[in-house]
């Protein structure tokens, strides 16, 4: 494990849209000279007296896509939401680019800095347009004056496919349109990592395809990814790694092909009996 | 059409025989009521107190040769309120995300704003009529003249220099003060102008206050929560009438003499103080209603606490509570009369009452003549705050999501 810490800065990068795909002994790590973006060593959640992280390891490289699934209630959520802070893990360590996750208030904002969540709910600012919601941030944290920072948002919409609902409020677009707002206004802060948080659970079945291919767009274009996701075919075709939890464990990791076609552990077996 | 009507009856009013009977009986005391209320109005009212005692109603004893600074001021609020609404509609009309409504005729414009204001355009006409002379009808004409070639003007200013107009707004008011202080310091102040200063003073500074308070509520300080919890419960938990013959009687307890402020101003600290522990509780509940997927998706996006607070979470909370906050507010501006009663101003209400003690009127009994202008005058003022809060609550899209 400890090699992965003393990776030289200047180590070979994952080929583009590419990434390390192949089964080692141990799937929660990565291969020798891929440089790591989040590092999780040891990491337990505790929600009272329920565990909902036990003693989670997984290290993610970069422009890497990791998709992690599992059964509700397995703390999929719960582990994505500790690497930007919205939840405080317990205990063991979160490194996000080399920044460890603390209670220094600089470093989390320096974590959300560089990372960015698009959520099951959209979350967007209803009282703001849709280019003010994706402005804000750029505009507050990046300094961006707002000429320059509109002129960006609207390049996103373009590439989200929706540069007409620009000047709308919120409520008045559908899910699937407000899901691609959500993901233009993360993109709006050139994140190194983007956390996906069921992103098309909340979204009326017509409109899953559209959110997932500009996901699958992103993902191509070499963006560092967690997708907490219930959509196989997503997994299948644009995961580097899948990662299959139950009950606040990391079950199994490994490639689509081995994850889908051989899977070793029981619990893997049966989830996946279960839903395919 | 009589039939349609006779069928509006029918279903309304006498659908069965208990209808009929609670909307014989019921109607019977209305209109009885109506008729009583009407006859005093337009018979039996003797309304001459009234109109004597305006200046004495709207300005208490200020004396008419310094009148000039109360027009002054009028006609200067016209010029700045009708130079911002009209870069206000400027900006409105160029905004991106505007709904476009097609251009609107004059007419039209001068249609919805009588149906905006209607309760304050009646209760200055009323004032016009009962004045009798030509000086108050020339400073409305000239009011209205001046707010709307100023509106205007408004529109047709560069963008640019929008914020100068923003600007002019607290320094008019910083001005007004001055102004009027110079023709009777304003611890002489009374009448309506008193009660319009009062509330609007009060409510510009409770507003604030009140939000910082329910911010320091929720604070994750244990100190800051402990002073906001105990400051609210404490204001709210005694009578206003209280803290106003306290502020006025027993200051000299807790501050020396030497530096003790006048009473409009110990007043103002009162009604500030009393008020905002109100708001805050307002305002927290509305904190409450946000959503907390909305400050994850601030944290998400890299905020600082502070940014979402100002820029996602208070918006939202203050829009959620508008029609209660608008409601503290009518009750600040008619608490105002309680100012008057427990530290001796000579405010509307008081000077209403003094008035049925004049020679000329004493003995007469027209109590009831004065007292019922004080009440038009100041639902006026309350009704109309409340249709404004209203449309307010309408613009900002209350309950769009």
């Amino acid at each position: 494990m400890t090699e992965h810490d003393t990776v030289p800065s200047d180590a070979v990068p994952a080929a583009d849209g590419g990434a390390p795909a192949t089964v080692f002994a141990d799937a929660t790590q990565l291969a020798d000279g891929v440089e790591a973006m989040i590092e999780l060593d040891r990491v337990t959640k505790r929600f009272g007296d329920f565990e909902a992280l036990k003693d989670i390891d997984l290290r993610v490289g970069r422009q890497e896509v990791v998709v992690v699934i599992g059964p509700s209630g397995s703390g999929k959520s719960t582990l994505i939401r500790c690497i930007n802070r919205l939840e405080v893990h317990d205990e063991g360590r979160i490194v996000v680019d080399g920044i460890e996750l603390s209670d220094d208030v600089r470093q989390i904002l320096a974590v959300r800095r560089e990372t960015n969540m698009v959520f099951q709910q959209f979350n967007l600012y209803p009282h703001l347009s849709v280019l003010d919601n994706i402005t804000l941030s750029p505009r507050l944290v990046r300094r961006q004056s707002r000429a320059d920072a509109e002129a960006k948002a609207m390049a996103l919409l373009e590439r989200v496919r929706i540069p007409e609902q620009a000047h709308k409020y919120p409520a008045q677009l559908s899910g699937g349109q407000q899901q691609r707002v959500a993901i233009a206004r993360s993109l709006a802060m050139e994140p190194k990592v983007i956390l996906f948080d069921e992103p098309t659970s909340a979204l009326d079945p017509e409109m899953i395809n559209e959110v997932l291919e500009v996901m699958i767009d992103l993902a191509r274009e070499g963006m560092t990814m967690i997708v907490v996701t219930h959509e196989m075919g997503f997994a299948r075709q644009v995961a580097d790694r899948v990662v299959f939890m139950d009950s606040g464990e990391i079950v199994e990791v490994g490639t689509p092909e081995h994850f889908f076609t051989s899977p070793r552990e029981e619990r893997t077996q049966a989830f996946l009996s279960q839903i395919l | 059409m009589l039939g349609s009507i006779g069928a509006w009856l029918r279903a309304n009013l006498f659908r069965n025989r208990t209808d009929a009977v609670v909307t014989v009986v019921v109607g019977s005391i209305l209109l009885y009521a109506l008729y009583r209320f009407l006859r005093f109005l337009f018979v039996t009212g003797r309304w001459e107190i009234v109109r004597v005692n305006l200046p004495l109603y709207l300005t208490g004893a200020w004396p008419s040769d310094e009148l000039w600074r109360i027009t002054t001021v009028i006609v200067a609020a016209a010029l700045v309120g009708g130079l911002a609404a009209g870069v206000a509609a400027r900006r409105a009309a160029e905004a991106p995300d505007r709904v476009d409504t097609g251009p609107r005729s004059p007419g039209r414009v001068a249609l919805d704003l009588l149906d905006r204001l209607w309760p304050a355009v009646a209760t200055v006409l009323l004032l016009l009529i009962l004045a009798r002379t030509a000086a108050p009808w020339l400073l409305v004409v000239a009011a209205v003249v001046v707010a709307i070639a100023a509106n205007q003007v408004g529109r047709r200013l560069p963008l640019r220099v929008g914020w100068l107009v923003n600007l002019a707004i607290p320094v008019g008011v910083v001005a007004a003060l001055w102004l009027l202080n110079g023709g009777v310091g304003w611890n002489e102040w009374g009448g309506l102008l008193l009660n319009l200063a009062l509330a609007a003073i009060a409510i510009t500074l409770c507003f604030p206050f009140g939000v910082l308070l329910a911010l320091g509520r929720r604070s994750t300080f244990p100190i800051l929560r402990l002073l906001s919890t105990v400051y609210i419960e404490l204001f709210r938990g005694v009578p206003l009438i209280a803290l106003l013959l306290l502020a006025n009687q027993a200051l000299g307890f807790f501050i020396p003499q030497s530096i003790a402020p006048g009473r409009t101003v110990r007043a103002i600290v009162v009604l500030t103080l009393f008020t905002a522990a109100y708001v805050a509780e307002i305002v927290r509940g509305g904190l409450q209603s946000v959503p907390p997927g909305q400050i994850e998706a601030g944290k998400a996006n890299g905020l600082t606490a502070l940014a979402i607070t100002r820029r996602i979470v208070l918006p939202q909370a203050i829009r959620n509570v508008i029609p209660a906050l608008v409601g503290q507010f009518i009750s600040l501006f008619k608490d105002t009369t309680l100012a008057g009663a427990a530290m001796g101003f000579l405010d509307l209400l008081r000077a209403a009452e003094a008035s049925t003690q004049q020679d000329a009127f004493r003995g007469d009994g027209l109590i009831a003549e004065a007292l019922v202008f004080v009440l038009l005058v100041f639902w006026a003022g309350s009704y109309t705050m409340s249709r404004e809060s209203q449309r307010l609550e309408k613009r900002l899209g209350v309950g769009v999501r």
